[in-house]
């Protein structure tokens, strides 16, 4: 039995395929005898099939009746084939349109995609049961997959299914001839729209669904933007303009990846290649840290190298009072106080061995909050420290020999040329990544490492330097 | 054939099982019937017979499911099966509301595309789809007779339309009901059938006798690729012998037995 009670809340009032009602009234205008598409008998060898279209022609049409260009056409002719409204006859598993003389054939309308008829699994599972009967048990590789793992968890309908399957075969069997070729072609066409074959994207993926009716939400989303500060659009639009421009060849979806996305073709190369603690990392990630001082900070492989670099500079206490204010926002409640504390007697008292240089009013303000500490305490001072950092060391960062060193030796993999079969035995050799847990546990005794290591700061080298008798160093910059 | 069937079995638990799954196995396979004639809608082999054929095994088909109903509803609510039994009945029960629901969506489909695309306007664009022919013989085998009748006047493609929302109601409704009545946990069937069973052939669930025999065929060829017919008239001659000689002995039997 399937759960009944899901409403699909807000898909109703703003259906994310709202252009499917209106693909609907071009396939029918499509089919006028006068002005539609001009058909032709498709010859196999013992039967002819009517109504079949070349590709030429639909785009032909497509170009007079809405009068736009022919790549227009083109691509409005791939979107049909995209949503199944209409099928490939040869080569049916890329649903693309081809302007030559492949020949198309159009789709019944109980098989057009539909917002409010989710495809559901119990009919994928009987058609491929009609397909096993037919292929006399032969499936292709992923469609044994999907079998075995549909009756795995639709075991309790399985009977149905099998029951169904051979009715319905048996049925199909009343049909002439040339009408069950169509029906067969018709439905696994369907199948490949809705159950792409791997490699392959679905034009029917539109995201997850909504679960709230976004009509109810109206009355607070409208105060809530009343309320908003404003922006002018010409700044608010020169600033995404900015940023478009600046992150164009980092975007997966705009620029490929190397060496390869590992998302198409199931080669980890590039995860392994941008892991947080590489040595070498890549050439576009290196990049990426002379966009923005945040962008450093929030690479684990960027942080570590400016890291070294003011450990260079003896002026490590910054960053490492950064990050504890940034631990104490993240961690547990319970340690909360504890770690207050530790920030306190570290880097804000008098004489604290790790002394950072914050003015007087947010010294005030946040030793005031201390005496009762919570997780965002710290945040002024924080900000101040960032911009500092950003404003002076950053700058200088950039310029050091110790950028320049990594820059050098930043790796700029080569682009992957698989092909299908490697494909297919990457597909069949994927495994699961590193577990988070073991991922912790190396950063926890990463941490412990540089916590026994020598001194970074100023203050503590002048410590130790006035210890053994030398006169007092001059106040830091 | 209604009562015909229930006069012939008497009214014991073990009768009442098998009535059921005879019952189940001729809902099945209007449910499939059904779907191949939804399929045809809109299309260019539609036309005042599939509406006509459409209307006749939607009827029966509410027909099978009410009896089916009854029956099953009467087994599960007898406190006194047995563990096994009960299992049994559960699996018929998964079996029917499965059914079920492939018919109330096929309804509600028909009805959509029955409504976007009426017969009867001057300018009918029909979805050229490539299937021409008539879809009687899979009607006939729904209902399962020799040839389909047809009397409806010439405007059930419109009219037709009122009494199948009617009964997608009823339908619905009945679904309802039956939840609430009777306590089956169907994710706690297990099927009897292992993966591939479909690739056996074998007859269908329960020991079908009057009416439901289906013949089975096996194509030998892959259709696409456009195999010849030959083999499937050899099979349907031997089909046809099997099941002489099946129903002579049991006849035979029956009159050993009840004589």
């Amino acid at each position: 039995m399937t759960i009944r009670n899901v409403r699909d809340h807000g898909q109703r009032f703003r259906p994310r395929m709202a252009c499917l009602k209106k693909v609907e009234s071009v396939m029918l205008e499509m089919q006028d005898p006068k002005t539609g598409v001009k058909s032709q008998p498709q010859r196999l060898v013992i039967t002819t099939i009517p109504h079949a279209i070349t590709g030429e022609d639909i785009v032909a049409w497509l170009t007079n009746c809405y009068s736009i260009e022919t790549e227009e056409a083109w691509a409005l002719g791939t979107m049909l084939v995209a949503f199944g409204y209409i099928y490939p006859l040869q080569d049916h598993k890329r649903l693309v349109i081809k302007p030559d003389a492949s020949l198309y054939r159009f789709q019944t309308p109980y098989f057009w995609p539909a917002q409010q008829w989710p495809v559901e699994d119990t009919d994928y599972a009987i058609y491929l049961a009609k397909r096993n009967i037919r292929k006399k048990g032969i499936l292709e590789m992923y469609e044994q997959v999907q079998y075995n793992s549909l009756h795995k968890w639709m075991n309790h309908k399985w009977d149905f299914i099998v029951m169904q399957a051979k009715e319905q075969y048996r049925a199909g069997k009343e049909r002439k001839k040339p009408d069950r070729v169509v029906f067969d072609c018709q439905e696994r066409a369907y199948w490949v729209v809705h159950r792409p074959p791997p490699g392959t994207v679905s034009a029917m993926d539109y995201g997850l669904e909504r679960m709230v009716d976004p009509n109810t939400e109206e009355m607070i989303f409208t105060q809530q933007s009343i309320m908003r500060p404003r922006v002018k659009s010409s700044v608010s639009i020169g600033a995404l303009v900015k940023y478009s421009v600046t992150y164009n060849k980092h975007d997966p979806f705009l620029a490929p990846c190397l060496p390869s996305n590992p998302w198409v073709t199931d080669d980890v190369t590039y995860w392994l290649l941008n892991m947080a603690n590489v040595e070498i990392p890549t050439k576009m990630r290196v990049e990426r840290w002379t966009f923005s001082f945040a962008e450093l900070l929030s690479d684990p492989r960027g942080r570590d190298d400016f890291r070294l670099f003011l450990k260079k500079e003896f002026s490590g206490e910054n960053l490492a009072f950064w990050e504890a204010c940034e631990d104490l926002k993240w961690g547990t409640a319970a340690t909360m106080n504890d770690k207050a504390q530790q920030v306190y007697k570290t880097f804000l008292t008098r004489g604290a061995p790790r002394w950072i240089n914050i003015d007087g009013k947010t010294m005030e303000v946040t030793v005031k909050g201390l005496k009762h500490p919570h997780r965002y305490v710290l945040d002024a001072a924080q900000t101040h420290i960032f911009m500092l950092m950003k404003k002076d060391s950053y700058g200088r960062y950039l310029k050091s020999p110790v950028f320049k060193d990594t820059q050098k030796r930043a790796i700029c993999p080569d682009q992957h040329m698989f092909s299908v079969s490697q494909l297919e035995a990457n597909a069949r050799k994927r495994r699961p990544s590193i577990s988070p847990i073991i991922v912790r546990q190396l950063e926890q005794e990463e941490r412990a490492r540089m916590a026994t290591s020598g001194p970074v700061d100023i203050t503590q080298v002048m410590s130790k330097l006035s210890n053994k008798g030398k006169e007092v160093p001059p106040s830091k910059k | 054939l209604l009562s015909r069937l229930s006069v012939l079995l008497a009214d014991s638990n073990m009768d009442r099982e098998e009535f059921c799954k005879t019952m189940l196995d001729a809902l099945n396979k209007v449910t499939a019937c059904y779907r191949h004639l939804v399929i045809a809608l809109g299309s260019t082999s539609d036309s005042q017979n599939l509406r006509e054929e459409l209307k006749k095994t939607r009827k029966k088909a509410q027909e099978l499911a009410v009896a089916n109903r009854n029956k099953l509803t009467e087994l599960l609510k007898d406190k006194t099966t047995s563990k096994d039994d009960r299992a049994e009945y559960e699996r018929l029960w998964v079996l029917f509301t499965s059914s079920m629901e492939l018919l109330e969506v096929d309804m509600k489909r028909s009805l959509e595309i029955g409504q976007e695309f009426p017969l009867k306007v001057p300018t009918r664009h029909l979805i050229q789809t490539g299937m021409t022919g008539s879809t009687t013989t899979v009607a006939a085998r729904a209902m399962s007779v020799q040839n389909m009748k047809y009397d409806a006047d010439s405007n059930i493609d419109t009219a037709d339309l009122k009494e199948l929302q009617a009964e997608i109601t009823q339908v619905g409704q009945m679904m309802e009901e039956m939840e609430m009545k009777v306590q089956v946990a169907p994710w706690a069937v297990e099927a009897k059938q292992e993966a591939g069973a479909e690739l056996k052939s074998t007859l269908s669930v329960g020991n079908s006798s009057v009416g439901v025999i289906s013949i089975c065929e096996e194509d030998p060829k892959d259709e696409i690729d456009e195999g010849g017919d030959n083999n499937g008239m050899i099979t349907c001659v031997a089909g046809f012998v099997f099941v002489a000689i099946v129903v002579i002995a049991g006849i035979l039997g029956y009159f050993v037995i009840g004589g």
